[in-house]
C-alpha cells in the first residue's frame, strides 16, 4: 500500500474527533467558571463530605449536558476509585415506577455482584434500594443517580422521585441525584413536596459565546504538531485553517448557520459536513468546503422545485397567485386559463400556449406537489373543474422567480404588482 | 420586677462573655410564658415536660414580645425601655457573635462540620418553633393512652414545615413518658404511604403490627379482620394501644375514597385501640375526603403547621449553628436569608439549602483568591474582623465569614428562573420567533398555527432586513423551543396546522430582550409594527444591528 496519503489520515482524524463528545468538551474543563468545574466541585464535595445533594442540568438539546456529565464522572471515578457507583436511568425508558425500581435494583446488583431476580416485586425492589443506600452510606460509598430526561419522570405520581429524594433526607444514605433535562421549567413540574426536597441547584448549559466558539473550532480543526503527520504538511494545514477562521466571509457563513440553532451539537454537524467536503487531492480545507456545507444544510426544497419548472409552469403559478390576491376563494384550471388569457392580452407575451399544453403543465405541477386539489376525495369531475390551491407561499415563489435562470421580466412584474 | 431589671442591663453589657449572656437569657425565660400565651392562646408551658435546651431569645424578639404584653400593665415601663432597647439589639446580637471566634474556611474539617450542621438530613437535638404543635399532639396521644380510647388526628401544612420531624420527636417523647409513668408502652407504627403498592396494603401493615401471628386467610381481607377485631370485646382488655403515624396521607386517596374512609373509621369502632395520626399537605383533606365522619361526629382534630415566619427561620438557623464553636455567618446574612425564604414559601429546607449554597460561594471565592492573593492578606483581614466586626462588613477582601454578598448570590441562584438567561442566549431566529408570537398574541388570541406564525415571522424579518428562513427550518426551531418549554406545540397531521401557544410570560420575553431598548426603539413596542416606511435608513440599520447579536455596540 505504501505511505498513506496524509490528507486521508487527517480527514480520518478530524472525523474521529467530531464524533467524540469527550474530546469536544475537554477544553471547556479548564476554566473555573465552566459548568464542568462547578459540577465536579459539587459532586466531589458531596463524596468527600459524605452528604447528600441534588442538582439539575438544564439546557437545549445538543448543548453537551450528558457529555460534560460523562467527563466529570469519568474523572471522579479515577480520583475516587472505590467510592462511587453510578446508576443511570432514562425518562424515556423508565418513567413507570415499577420499571424504574426494577432497573435500579438490577444496576445495583450488577455493580455489587449480587444476584438479581426478575421476579422481585415492587416492594422488594424499593426495600432493596433503601437497604443498599443505607449499606453504602455506612461503607462511605456514594451512589450517583443520573436521571436523563428528568421532565418525563415528573409525569404521574412521581413516586420514584419522592422515594429517592426522601431517602436522601436521612443521615444514613449518601447519594447524589443528577437530573438532566431540556425543559427549563423542569423543577416546576415537580409536586410541592418533591420540589421541597430537591435542592434548587441548577446548572444552565448555554450556547457558547464568540471566544468559546473560536476555541472550540481551533481545538477540533487544528492538526496536532506531533509526529503523526509530516511536519510541513501540518504547518501548512494549520496556517491555511487560521486564515480561513479569520476570514470575514467565514464568519458570515458561520453566523448564518448559528442563527437558527447555536448549540454545540448543531455546529459539529456542520463541521462534519464541511470536513467531509475536503479536497483530498490538495489535502487542505478551504472556504468553499464550508460554503457548500452551508448550502447543503439550509435547503429549501420548494425553491429547488420552482427552479426546475418550465416557463409555462411558472406562468400558471403566478396566475394562481394573482387569483389568490384577488381574493377568489376557490379557482380551478379554467379560471386559471382565463387569467392567463388576460395576462397575455394585457402584456402581449410571446409565451401563449394552447389549452392541452397548459393542461400537461398543470398536471406536472400537481405531480410535483407545488399545487394540489383542495378536496382530497376525487369525485368524478375532470381535472379542469376541480378546485386547486397553491402549496408554495408567495415569499417562496418570489424568491424562486428571482433565482430563476432566465425568468421573463413580465412574471416578476406580475408578482410585484 | 427583676426580669425587667436584668433585661435593661443586657444591651449595655458590651463585650459580654458568652456565659454572662446565657445567664441573662435564662432570667428572661421567666417572661416567655406570657409571650407564648398571647401569641398562641395555649396553656403556659410547664418547665419540665418537654426537654428543650435553654431558649436563647434574641433581644430583638424580647423587644417585640414586650410590645405585645400589654396585659401585665407594664406599658409605661415598655415605653421608657423602648428607646434603650431599640438602639442596640443589633449590637447585642453582634456581641453574641463576637464572643465566638470566626471560623477558618480553609479548614476542611470545619467546612464539613458546618455543612453537616446545616444539612436537611441532620435532625437537630431539639425541634424549636414547633413546641406548641408538638405539645398539642403529645397531649392528645397521652389522653388517648390514659383513657385507653381510640382517636384520630390530622396534621397538615406546607412542605418543609417540620411535620415529620415533629412527629418523630413526639414518638420519642411519648415512649419516654409511658416509661416514666409506668403505663404500658404503646406500639408505634410509622409508615410512608408512598411505599405502598396498593392503597389497601395499609390495612395489612396495621394488622401485621397488631397481630403479628395472625394472617388473613381465605376471603377475609385485612380490613375486615381489623374491623372484626375492633368490634369485639373478647381479646381487647389485654391489648396494647397502637399509635399509627401515616405520612403523605394523600397517596391513599382513591376515586371512591374508600380506603381513607375505612382507615379513619377504624378509630370509631367501639373497641378500637389505635390512635391514628395522618400527615398531609392539604388543609381541607379532612373536610373534602371524609365528609361522612362529620355526620358521625368523629371528625379528626386538625393541627396546622403554619409556614415558618422570618423570626422562626432565623431562630432555627441560629439553633443549628450554636453547637459549633465559631461564627460562620454574618448576622445580616442570616437575616436576609430568613426574610427572603419566609416571604417566598416559609420552607425550612430551602433556607438550609440557601445557607449551604452561600458557604459554597465563599469556598469558590476563596479558591479564586488563593490564586490571586497570598496568604498574609487573609490573615490581616482575619485579625481586623476580630477587633471591629462592623468594619469587617465593609471590607472587600474580607472573606472569612459568609457575608451578605455571598448570601445574595446564593438567593438569586435559588430563586431566579433560568428563563430570562436562556431567552437572552437563544440564537437570533428563535428570538424573532418568540417576538412574533408575542405580537400575534397581543390581540387577545391565545394560540395560533405554525402557518400564521410563519407569516408574522416573515413580516418581522422583512422589517428588520434579515433574510427569513423557510418554513421547514421554522418548524424545526419551533420544535426546539417546544422541547425547552418556551412554546407549546399541538399535534396535527400537517406541519402548518399545528397549534402554537406561548408558555412564557410576555413580560419575561420583553425583559430578556430589553437590551434592544438601548437602540431607541423597543422591538416589541406597538409602534414598531406600524407602517414604518417613513423611517430613515440609519435607524433601520441600527435595528438590524440590534438583532444580530454578534456585532458589538458602537454607540
Amino acid at each position: 500500500m505504501g505511505r498513506e496519503n496524509p490528507a486521508e489520515k487527517a480527514l480520518g482524524l478530524l472525523r474521529r474527533r467530531l464524533c467524540d463528545p469527550s474530546f469536544v468538551f475537554k477544553p471547556f474543563s479548564d476554566s473555573p467558571d465552566s459548568n464542568y468545574s462547578k459540577l465536579k466541585f459539587i459532586i466531589s464535595s458531596s463524596v468527600t463530605e459524605a452528604c447528600n445533594n441534588s442538582i439539575l442540568l438544564l439546557g437545549p438539546r445538543g448543548s453537551g449536558k450528558i457529555a460534560v456529565l460523562e467527563l466529570v464522572i469519568s474523572d471522579l471515578l479515577l480520583e475516587f476509585p472505590d467510592m462511587i457507583s453510578v446508576i443511570k436511568l432514562s425518562g424515556l425508558l423508565h418513567s413507570d415506577d415499577n420499571c424504574a425500581f426494577k432497573e435500579i435494583a438490577r444496576q445495583l446488583c450488577v455493580e455489587h455482584q449480587l444476584l438479581f431476580s426478575k421476579m422481585a416485586s415492587f416492594d422488594d425492589n424499593s426495600q432493596f434500594m433503601i437497604a443498599m443506600l443505607r449499606e453504602c452510606g455506612l461503607a462511605h460509598k456514594t451512589i450517583i443517580f443520573v436521571l436523563d430526561e428528568f421532565d418525563l419522570f415528573s409525569q404521574g405520581k412521581q413516586r420514584l422521585l419522592y422515594s429517592l429524594l426522601d431517602a436522601m433526607q436521612s443521615v444514613s444514605s449518601q447519594a447524589v441525584v443528577i437530573g438532566v433535562s431540556c425543559r427549563l421549567d423542569a423543577d416546576q413540574l415537580l409536586e410541592k413536596r418533591v420540589r421541597s426536597r430537591f435542592s434548587h441547584r441548577k446548572l444552565l448549559f448555554l450556547p457558547p459565546n464568540k471566544e468559546d466558539m473560536q476555541r472550540l473550532l481551533e481545538n477540533i480543526l487544528l492538526l496536532p504538531t506531533d509526529s503523526t503527520f509530516p511536519q510541513d504538511y501540518t504547518v501548512q494545514f494549520n496556517a491555511k485553517l487560521q486564515n480561513i477562521l479569520a476570514d470575514e466571509r467565514f464568519k458570515d457563513v458561520l453566523n448564518t448557520y448559528i442563527n437558527t440553532d447555536s448549540t454545540v451539537n448543531y455546529l459539529l454537524k456542520f463541521l462534519f459536513r464541511a470536513v467531509s467536503n475536503m479536497d483530498l487531492v490538495t489535502g487542505f480545507l478551504s472556504l468553499e468546503n464550508f460554503k457548500t456545507a452551508l448550502s447543503n444544510v439550509q435547503r429549501q426544497p420548494k425553491l429547488e422545485c420552482i427552479k426546475d419548472c418550465s416557463i409555462l409552469e411558472l406562468y400558471i403559478l403566478v396566475c394562481m397567485k394573482k387569483l389568490e390576491i384577488k381574493e377568489q376563494n376557490s379557482y380551478n384550471f379554467n379560471s386559471i386559463m382565463k387569467e392567463y388569457k388576460t395576462v397575455h392580452d394585457s402584456f402581449q407575451t410571446s409565451d401563449y400556449y394552447a389549452q392541452n399544453v397548459c393542461l400537461r403543465a398543470f398536471e406536472h405541477l400537481l405531480q410535483r406537489e407545488l399545487i394540489s386539489f383542495t378536496d382530497s376525495r376525487g369525485n368524478n369531475q375532470s381535472i379542469e373543474f376541480r378546485p386547486v390551491k397553491l402549496l408554495v407561499s408567495s415569499h417562496e415563489l418570489h424568491q424562486g422567480l428571482k433565482s430563476y435562470r432566465s425568468c421573463p421580466a413580465i412574471l416578476q412584474k406580475l408578482m410585484a404588482g | 420586677m427583676p426580669a425587667f431589671a436584668k433585661r435593661k442591663s443586657s444591651p449595655l453589657a458590651a463585650g459580654a462573655e458568652l456565659r454572662d449572656s446565657m445567664d441573662l437569657r435564662s432570667e428572661n425565660t421567666g417572661c416567655s410564658p406570657q409571650k407564648r400565651k398571647l401569641r398562641t392562646n395555649s396553656s403556659p408551658m410547664k418547665a419540665s415536660s418537654i426537654s428543650t435546651p435553654m431558649k436563647r431569645t434574641s433581644p430583638r424578639r424580647s423587644a417585640n414580645a414586650n410590645l405585645n404584653s400589654l396585659e401585665n400593665g407594664i406599658e409605661s415601663k415598655i415605653c421608657e425601655r423602648l428607646p434603650k432597647l431599640r438602639k442596640s439589639p443589633v449590637k447585642c446580637l453582634l456581641n453574641d457573635f463576637t464572643a465566638k471566634p470566626n471560623w477558618n474556611p480553609t479548614d476542611a474539617e470545619q467546612i464539613r462540620s458546618v455543612k453537616k450542621a446545616l444539612h436537611v438530613s441532620t435532625s437537630p437535638l431539639a425541634v424549636v418553633c414547633r413546641e406548641d404543635e408538638q405539645k398539642k399532639v403529645l397531649e392528645f396521644c397521652k389522653s388517648c393512652i390514659e383513657r385507653e380510647k381510640a382517636g384520630s388526628l390530622y396534621v397538615c401544612g406546607c412542605p418543609g414545615t417540620g411535620k415529620s420531624l415533629s412527629m418523630e420527636k413526639v414518638k420519642q417523647l411519648l415512649l419516654d413518658w409511658a416509661q416514666e409513668t409506668g403505663l404500658e408502652k404503646p406500639d408505634v407504627l410509622a409508615m410512608n404511604c408512598t411505599s405502598l403498592t396498593n392503597t389497601s396494603d395499609v390495612f395489612s401493615k396495621i394488622l401485621g403490627k397488631d397481630q403479628p401471628r395472625k394472617r388473613s386467610y381465605g376471603s377475609t381481607s385485612p380490613l375486615q379482620l381489623l374491623q372484626n377485631l375492633y368490634s369485639q370485646k373478647s381479646q381487647s382488655s389485654g391489648r396494647k394501644m397502637m399509635i399509627i403515624i401515616t405520612d403523605e396521607l394523600d397517596y391513599l386517596i382513591t376515586k371512591d375514597r374508600a380506603v381513607l374512609h375505612d382507615l379513619f373509621m377504624l378509630t370509631t369502632l367501639p373497641f378500637s385501640r389505635c390512635v391514628l395520626i395522618g400527615i398531609a399537605n392539604a388543609i381541607d383533606l379532612a373536610d373534602r375526603f371524609l365528609p361522612k365522619l362529620q355526620s358521625l361526629n368523629c371528625k379528626p382534630a386538625v393541627i396546622t403547621f403554619r409556614a415558618y415566619s422570618k423570626d422562626q427561620i432565623l431562630k432555627i438557623l441560629q439553633e443549628r449553628l450554636t453547637a459549633l464553636p465559631y461564627t460562620i455567618f454574618q448576622p445580616q446574612a442570616l437575616e436576609l436569608c430568613a426574610r427572603k425564604v419566609a416571604a417566598a414559601s416559609g420552607d425550612m429546607r430551602k433556607a438550609l439549602c440557601v445557607c449551604r449554597s452561600a458557604i459554597e460561594m465563599l469556598e469558590a471565592e476563596l479558591r479564586e483568591s488563593s490564586n490571586n492573593f497570598n496568604g498574609s492578606s487573609i490573615e490581616t483581614a482575619f485579625f481586623e474582623s476580630q477587633i471591629d466586626p462592623h468594619a469587617a462588613v465593609v471590607k472587600k477582601h474580607e472573606i472569612d465569614i459568609v457575608g451578605i454578598d455571598h448570601m445574595a448570590v446564593a438567593l438569586s441562584k435559588t430563586f431566579k428562573s433560568p428563563v430570562v438567561d436562556t431567552i437572552q442566549s437563544l440564537p437570533q431566529h428563535q428570538q424573532i420567533i418568540l417576538c412574533s408570537a408575542v405580537k400575534l398574541f397581543r390581540g387577545g388570541k391565545k394560540d395560533t398555527t405554525i402557518g400564521e406564525l410563519n407569516k408574522s415571522y416573515v413580516e418581522f424579518c422583512k422589517s428588520a432586513l434579515i433574510p427569513p428562513v423557510g418554513i421547514l427550518e421554522l418548524s424545526n426551531m419551533c420544535r426546539v423551543l417546544n422541547d425547552q418549554g418556551l412554546l407549546k406545540l399541538g399535534q396535527s397531521r400537517e406541519e402548518k396546522f399545528k397549534r402554537v401557544t406561548l408558555k412564557v410570560d410576555e413580560a419575561d420575553i420583553s425583559f430578556a430582550l430589553q437590551v434592544y431598548k438601548y437602540f431607541g426603539k423597543n422591538l416589541l413596542s406597538k409602534s414598531f409594527y406600524a407602517d414604518d416606511k417613513g423611517l430613515e435608513p440609519r435607524k433601520e440599520n441600527l435595528q438590524r444591528m440590534a438583532l444580530t447579536l454578534e456585532y458589538p455596540t458602537e454607540d
